[in-house]
């Protein structure tokens, strides 16, 4: 019986790479039809009379929920509950002048209690990278900037978590709301941040709210599908024990399933975190205080080295925020014996208020212990600087540059850019359709048509396409680079350690630091905004190869050892195709940060959907903002959805579970 | 930091009398600050001196495009650099639909044009005329742009209409839009390195003058209508074939409750006024002397007291 | 017996698939398992009749998906049947509304499960609290209690660890304390030593033992393993496609199995070890000299029946003498095992 199923399943995937085949012959008679002239000009782009007034609709709609609905007033409201929290954040951290009048709070008691907490979650290490983070913030001079984005993060990040967990109880206990979610939740995680900041603006008021506001909203996803996850997790019989305990519904949530999910629940308070930490430096472009204004503020008048301690402190704090949540997750709590004194149950909490207090008293008599002064600081700006431009001026970077340059960018990119604009829309459409019908299958495949029909339908074709080609050339460069790396590096574990490590920072420098070095190197072209893209697009694929390859079970490459298989056979014919699945997820997410980044690198100078996306963010242009974001979103699921599928079908046809 | 404890004091004995008339509300007034020097210098200039006048301020970061949406809402109180060139349709979009209003000029003009840094001079001497630029426009060639120039505008979005003066003028270059000023910076800087001629947009008042020395492309001079009719300007077919106007406003604008609300900061407002060579020195202390904002602010009103007591007076 | 069944179940179906009540309402009547599965339902529990009174400890056997578990959450409402009727001390548990389930459960019910279902943030003195924390009880009441019936499971000095820190066995004596904790009058145990290592489980299985012992509680004891059933057990359910294939007491199972199923069950058990004097004894006889207790296996007698002369050995339960046993059956149980 096994082998009739296997048959026929084989028949299918015949039919299904045929007809693949056939959409992209159609494809190719199209554009064949093309060069030679023969094509009508209809059929090449879609007629400009026949595009929607997809913004103007949507204007139209947004203008009704706000103004006749009033959706303004009520958000406005809202605006108000949100700032009260923020003005009390902002005054315990910085002194903004406001309710209750307490802050700033020193610097050296903030240092302090960090340092208690990080021992407390991951022993010394953790606390010297805390209480390191902090000092370094505030010893570089920064420390007002740094606590005017942690200001917001506490605020947001608590929030979101709120949020996210009830939505996704709320998911978990409703089948429809949950199948309702889904799409939206994988729209809103690959709409660029951009269409999030506009909204947030003219609903929630330019500034610290609307930042949290738009970093609310970009963190809840994970949280929601984290909650679920976990909830979804929690052993039948665990559930059995609280009903025969008598539960009721309410104590059955409360006691039972949050508590037993609690480690998934905590890897989404993490991935808040870190999103909060990624999109509060982001909302600079919407007027948001702090570290990412004063970065973009630096770059704007062309301070690198500035910028990039700035980056540093961003990537220590979020270094140090990620670290302590993941000791969070695998804290297991440990019991004390009996008759333990009070105070020795809760040595930490002591010390840590014990050290607060010492630390508050001390900065009344040292001020250095307060605030650190801005003469005092040691911020070595200039010499990075001078450093910097040293770099880029050897004789060999400026070599390379140039021949890259020359060659990739005039030889190889621009030629690929003018290929994919030549081609007709509709056979556009049918090539990604073709792809998706490949890797995915028919329900992909239809998708795929849909989504880019869609795109064709919003009126910025070409623009998309530009975008396509900027993250297409990007992720297959990143693939030249970083699956070698990967590969090599997952032959030892303390090389993937490292690799891992250096993964792991590129990850989380604040993404437009890459783009001032991208401009002095390649100027202001294609090539420099594919750099900027590498970076990140290089990172999961890198990570996700040696995770792959790391996971390969240990008979298998003895199996293959014992067969007498050179390294290169045993890699080929055993670990890569075992790691596949794992790798292509690691594909999926380098298209995932691609289409992200690609967006940020507008800041560079882009003819892409990106471009345009930052346009409209100086207006009031939600309808066109919206329009550009689906675009970018659109495209992006596309992929996300045939690859993952094909992940999958791979996992589950070498029986490695999901 | 004593200078500046006196001219405080001074600031307030002057206004001594004056807070018997006008009483402003105890809440803050909102100043946006955006993403260059100059701006964020004036802008702190302008909090401390109401802050001494007794007011509560605050400092939004806000977008220079945006901004007039808000000062319009009344969520920022005022604006202090209204560029004619950069942000006139804004403002003058937010003028139309109420809400705010013109508080006076500064005392200085603004400049946008195609610029170059002075080591370009060397090697195409026959700078700053625009036919010159022409003729050495192959010193300006790309790996990208073949044997034509590049010249870097501005973002798209700022439409400084670089593409068309190239055609109207019949220039030998290849225009290349940067995505931000700081793109345009990075580029300077890297061919500041080995002094590769360059040519980009480039505005005054800004902090570009004072680290890299450099002047201004002289084209056709501006005409009135240069921009709308194709009849003025050496060229009769074409739009934008004159240089951009040498001597744009710079204004501020304010809230339109703002006179009611802070009655003593709005006269004071109205009357404050900055020339070029002011903001220039603002800038140069935070980009050249690293200065934080505020404590160039202070510097600035330590040394100037005599330029910005009288705007306190009645 | 004119005392009330505690548990009374009657043609109790359980039927998993979408919309299970209207299948089973247009399912031909002696549809079979197979029959069933074809039609794209799963019968958790077929047709299944049986009776547990107070005090009694039934077992329930069967391979897995056999639909044991599956029943043994019927008789908790756990699941719900599809038909049927279940009554807990005379009162028909499907009929109680939420609130008056959990108040049954509050005070009457008690489970142990096979992977402990152990709360993992709560200590074991927590752990074992849980119920009567639900219940509403102080915190001192329930402190007591708790440590009352740790101490009864022997896990006195162990009150502030979590389950983690507890080796397989500690932890199911957890699960036992709590199960207790409530003082149920009705105790389910799904299969609860085997996910421990069989000498622990042996240990536990004579823990169990002597708390029923002191206790007397109704017991629903889930298990796969024959051996413990036959150890445990006051009477045995076999069952097989959620059907009880045979429920009766241990020797009449392994003496009279019901059905081919029962009977290959059982083929591998060691006779002797399961039937009593009892069993053997025949009324009409009587013999003479020294008696066997009733409940003594033959397993048990083995010496006395290899050495022993008498054709017939008189047979005594509480004093009296029941019946005679004939030595040579006897002899015959002992060798037939190996």
């Amino acid at each position: 019986m096994l082998d009739v199923t296997k048959k026929t399943s084989d028949k299918i995937e015949l039919t299904r790479h045929k007809m693949a085949l056939i959409l992209v012959a159609v494809a190719a008679v199209l554009m064949v039809l093309r060069y030679a002239g023969l094509l009508p000009e209809a059929l090449f782009r879609l007629p400009e009379a026949m595009i929607p007034p997809f913004a103007i609709w949507l204007d139209t709609i947004f203008n009704f929920v706000k103004d006749d609905l009033g959706l303004l007033k009520l958000t406005r409201f809202l605006t108000g509950g949100l700032e009260a929290l923020l003005d009390t954040t902002a005054n315990l951290l910085f002194g903004k002048r406001r309710w209750p009048n307490l802050g700033p709070i020193p610097w050296t008691s903030i240092a302090a209690v960090a340092a208690v907490l990080g021992y407390y979650l991951g022993g010394w290490r953790l606390a010297v990278l805390a209480a390191g983070t902090f000092v370094w913030t505030a010893l570089i001079g920064q420390w007002k900037i740094a606590m005017e984005t942690m200001s917001v993060l506490v605020i947001a990040a608590p929030v979101a978590f709120v949020i996210g967990i009830t939505l996704g109880i709320l998911a978990w206990r409703n089948p429809w709301l949950d199948r309702a979610l889904k799409p939206i939740l994988s729209v809103l995680q690959t709409l660029p941040f951009f269409t999030y900041l506009l909204p947030a603006v003219i609903f929630f008021k330019v500034g610290p709210t609307a930042g949290a506001v738009a970093t609310i909203i970009y963190a809840i996803p994970p949280m929601i599908l984290m909650t679920t996850l976990g909830l979804q997790k929690v052993p039948e019989e665990v559930v059995e024990a609280g009903h025969m305990s008598g539960c009721s519904r309410w104590q059955l949530l409360c006691y039972v399933y949050i508590p037993s999910a609690r480690q998934e629940i905590l890897v989404g308070v993490n991935q808040v975190i870190m999103l909060c930490l990624a999109m509060v430096v982001l909302t600079a472009f919407i007027g948001m205080p702090g570290l990412g204004a004063k970065l973009l503020a630096m770059m704007g008048s062309f301070k690198l080295g500035r910028s990039f301690e700035i980056g540093v402190t961003i990537v220590l704090l979020a270094v140090t925020l990620d670290r302590m949540s993941k000791a969070w997750v695998v804290k297991q709590p440990a019991h004390f014996e009996k008759g333990t004194p009070w105070w020795k149950r809760h040595v930490m909490l002591l010390l840590a208020i014990a050290a607060f207090i010492f630390f508050v008293i001390v900065s009344q008599f040292i001020e250095v212990a307060s605030t650190v002064g801005r003469k005092q600081n040691f911020s070595q700006g200039k010499e990075l600087d001078n450093l910097i431009k040293g770099f880029l001026n050897i004789e060999v970077v400026k070599s390379t540059t140039y021949f890259l340059r020359a060659f990739v960018n005039v030889q190889i990119l621009i030629p690929f850019r003018n290929f994919i604009l030549s081609i007709p829309t509709p056979a556009v459409i049918l090539l990604v359709a073709a792809f998706a019908l490949w890797l995915g299958g028919r329900k992909q495949a239809v998708l795929a048509a849909m989504f880019f029909s869609l795109v064709a339908l919003s009126g910025w074709w070409d623009r998309s396409m530009i975008t396509l080609y900027s993250v297409i050339s990007a992720v297959s460069i990143a693939m030249l680079i970083g699956l070698p790396l990967g590969i090599v590096a997952s032959r030892t574990e303390r090389w993937s350690r490292r690799i891992l490590l250096v993964c792991d920072t590129a990850q989380t420098f604040p993404s437009f630091v890459y783009l001032i070095p991208a401009i002095m190197l390649f100027g202001i072209t294609d090539i420099a905004v594919i750099f900027s893209i590498l970076i990140f697009a290089m990172v999961p694929l890198t990570r996700y190869t040696i995770e792959g390859l790391r996971a390969v079970p240990h008979e298998m490459t003895e199996a293959a050892d014992m067969a007498g298989a050179t390294r290169m056979q045993k890699l080929w014919k055993v670990q890569l195709p075992l790691a596949l699945p794992t790798m292509a997820v690691g594909f999926n997410q380098a298209i995932m940060f691609a289409f992200f980044m690609v967006i940020i690198a507008a800041f560079i100078g882009t003819q892409d959907l990106g471009q345009e996306l930052q346009r409209t963010l100086a207006g009031t242009d939600l309808g066109k903002n919206f329009v550009l974001g689906i675009c970018v979103s659109l495209m992006a699921l596309t992929f996300d959805l045939t690859i993952m599928k094909w992940a999958s079908d791979q996992k589950r046809a070498l029986g490695l579970g999901e | 930091m004593n200078k500046f404890t006196t001219a405080l004091a001074t600031g307030v004995l002057a206004l001594g009398p004056l807070a018997a008339f006008a009483e402003d509300s105890s809440d803050p007034i909102v100043i946006p600050i955006h993403n260059w020097s100059s701006q964020i210098v004036m802008s702190n200039v302008v909090g401390q001196i109401f802050e001494q006048m007794g007011n509560n301020v605050e400092y939004v970061t806000t977008d220079s495009q945006a901004v007039y949406e808000s000062v319009r809402l009344g969520d920022v109180t005022m604006e202090l650099e209204v560029w004619e060139g950069a942000f006139g349709a804004s403002y003058r979009t937010a003028l139309e639909k109420g809400g705010l209003h013109d508080a006076g000029d500064h005392n200085a003009v603004t400049r946008e044009d195609w610029w170059y840094p002075m080591w370009t001079k060397d090697a195409c001497p026959g700078l700053p005329s625009w036919e010159a630029l022409n003729d050495c426009a192959a010193l300006f060639a790309t790996a990208e742009t073949g044997d034509k120039g590049m010249y870097l505008d501005g973002p798209v979005d700022w439409l400084k209409h670089g593409q068309e003066r190239v055609a109207a003028l019949d220039m030998n270059f290849t225009v290349v839009n940067a995505g931000s000023a700081a793109a345009l910076w990075a580029a300077i800087g890297a061919a500041e390195a080995d002094k590769t001629p360059i040519v980009v947009f480039n505005w005054t008042p800004n902090f570009a003058e004072a680290v890299w020395p450099g002047e201004f492309v002289e084209f056709p001079t501006w005409v009135d209508g240069c921009d709308k009719d194709p009849a003025v300007g050496p060229n009769p077919d074409a739009l934008y074939d004159c240089g951009n106007p040498a001597e744009g406003y710079l204004k501020k604008a304010a809230w339109d409750g703002m006179k009611e609300k802070w009655p003593a900061a709005y006269e004071t407002l109205t009357k404050i006024s900055f020339t070029n060579p002011q903001i220039a020195e603002m800038a140069k202390f935070v980009d050249i002397d690293e200065m934080e904002p505020e404590e160039a602010a202070e510097a600035w009103l330590g040394a100037n007291a005599d330029i910005w007591n009288p705007w306190l007076s009645k | 017996m004119t005392q009330q069944p505690v548990i009374s179940c009657k043609n109790v179906w359980k039927v998993f698939g979408s919309k299970p009540e209207a299948y089973l309402k247009t399912m031909p009547e002696g549809h079979s398992y197979d029959e069933i599965s074809a039609d794209g339902y799963i019968a958790g529990v077929k047709d299944v009749s049986i009776e547990v009174s107070r005090g009694e400890m039934l077992v329930i056997m069967g391979l897995s998906g056999s639909g044991k578990s599956t029943l043994v959450r019927c008789f908790s409402r756990l699941h719900e049947i599809t038909s049927g009727t279940i009554e807990i001390d005379g009162q028909d548990i499907m009929s109680l509304s939420e609130k008056e389930l959990i108040e049954l459960r509050r005070n009457k019910m008690g489970m142990v499960f096979q992977s402990f279902g152990l709360l993992p943030h709560r200590t074991v003195l927590e752990n074992v609290a849980f119920p009567l924390e639900m219940r509403g009880q102080d915190k001192h009441t329930r402190r007591a209690r708790a440590l009352e019936v740790i101490k009864l499971v022997g896990l006195e000095g162990r009150e502030e660890y979590f389950p983690r820190e507890l080796s397989g066995g500690q932890q199911q004596r957890v699960g036992i304390a709590r199960s207790l904790a409530i003082e149920p009058d009705i105790w389910f145990l799904d299969e609860p030593f085997s996910a421990l290592d069989p000498l622990i489980r042996r240990e536990m299985q004579d823990e169990f033992l002597r708390l029923q012992g002191l206790l007397g509680k109704t017991i629903v004891f889930i298990t796969h393993d024959f051996d413990e059933a036959l150890r445990l057990a006051d009477r045995i359910a076999i069952m097989k496609d959620g059907a009880v294939e045979q429920c009766d007491t241990p020797d009449q199972i392994v003496l009279h199995p019901a059905t081919e199923y029962v009977r290959k069950f059982t083929e591998e058990i060691d006779k002797a070890r399961v039937i009593t004097a009892k069993t053997l004894a025949i009324a009409e006889t009587k013999g003479t000299g020294e008696a066997v207790s009733a409940d003594a296996t033959v397993k048990q007698l083995a010496k006395l029946l290899v050495h022993d002369t008498r054709e017939v050995i008189p047979v005594t339960e509480d004093g009296i003498i029941i019946g005679g046993m004939n030595r040579t059956d006897g002899l015959t149980l002992l060798l037939e095992a190996d």
